[in-house]
């Protein structure tokens, strides 16, 4: 099953993952971030992560830290 | 098996502390991604200028020297012959922003493109200075709103704004000059692929090289970082074109 590991201290909630997800498996979290603004979350239920780590390459903040491809 | 993991060449635990939203961090990530590539952590000085660029130091783990506003290029001539001197070849590269590396240290970095200096220099160009506040910068657009261009940049006041990688690229010295941008995945992993090839000219001794990374400015430009990011891909791309304007690596 591919995954994806997201650091919520270091999320600023730009949401350029967001956009960029393929199946649009990340989503805005309950949690407030650094900036004040919600910080996203990985949520697949049904696995369909692909593990194309487009998510990673985008992010500014190396908040997305791992991924991992099944 | 994992895809992505953070870069080795990242200082443990580092926090970005960008503006959200920045391409800064996208750069320094492929910088650090590289450097891991090449293997050349042990063996890398890496000069940061004034401006956001500054930071670098507090996250790339390898040696960084800061170097005073605007003479990156000269500080890195410096450390690459006094090593070469000693017989102790380091991988140099510099790290400026448009406004240091354009217009405060346009001398120090012409000359050393001129003498074809064994150094690698990247310039992050968001069209203003942007850790001071957004002030007009000499890549600025002609009509670009900044805070000390509030009617917008205009060629009879303020001029027009340099072409930095074609500029560089006029200098005899200079083996490689081009530009890149960040604002989607594809042109992130092109530049990555430039970069290296940047890198890789000064490994072979072949003399100067330069990349110009097009970088968004959310801050200070209003701008969501989505909006930036379209901002760059349909007018700045117009202005200041991706290409490749000098590669004589292969000569």
């Amino acid at each position: 099953m591919s995954y994806i590991k997201i650091n919520q201290d270091k999320c600023k909630s730009c949401y350029l993952c967001i956009d960029v997800c393929p199946h649009k498996l990340i989503k805005k979290s309950n949690n407030t971030g650094s900036t004040g603004e919600l910080t996203v979350e990985f949520s697949d239920n049904e696995n369909k992560c692909i593990g194309c780590a487009q998510c990673a390459i985008v992010c500014p903040e190396i908040a997305i830290e791992e991924v991992t491809r099944e | 098996m994992q895809v992505y993991s953070i870069p080795k060449s990242i200082k443990e635990n580092s926090k970005f502390t960008f503006c959200k939203g920045c391409d800064h961090g996208v750069a320094i990530k492929i910088i650090a991604e590289i450097i891991d590539e090449l293997n050349l952590r042990e063996n890398t000085i890496a000069i940061s200028s004034s401006g956001c660029s500054v930071l670098l130091y507090n996250f790339l783990d390898v040696d960084c020297l800061e170097a005073p506003h605007g003479r990156a290029c000269a500080v890195a001539t410096g450390v690459k012959r006094a090593h070469r001197a000693k017989k102790d070849e380091k991988f140099v590269f510099t790290y400026q922003g448009d406004g240091d590396f354009a217009s405060i240290g346009l001398s120090e970095s012409m000359h050393s493109a001129l003498r074809g200096e064994n150094i690698t220099a990247i310039c992050i160009n968001n069209t203003n200075y942007g850790m001071t506040g957004g002030q007009m910068g000499p890549t600025s657009t002609m009509g670009q709103l900044t805070t000390t261009s509030p009617l917008g940049r205009n060629k009879e006041y303020h001029g027009f704004p340099i072409k930095t990688a074609e500029q560089i690229a006029l200098c005899e010295g200079t083996q490689f000059s081009a530009r890149v941008a960040l604002y989607d995945v594809k042109n992130i992993l092109n530049a990555k692929k430039i970069i290296k090839k940047a890198f890789e000219c000064q490994l072979n001794n072949k003399g100067f090289s330069f990349v110009e990374i097009l970088s968004s400015c959310p801050t200070n430009w209003k701008l969501s970082p989505q909006d930036s990011h379209k901002k760059i891909a349909e007018e700045l791309t117009k202005i200041y074109p991706l290409d490749i304007f000098k590669d004589t690596t292969n000569d």
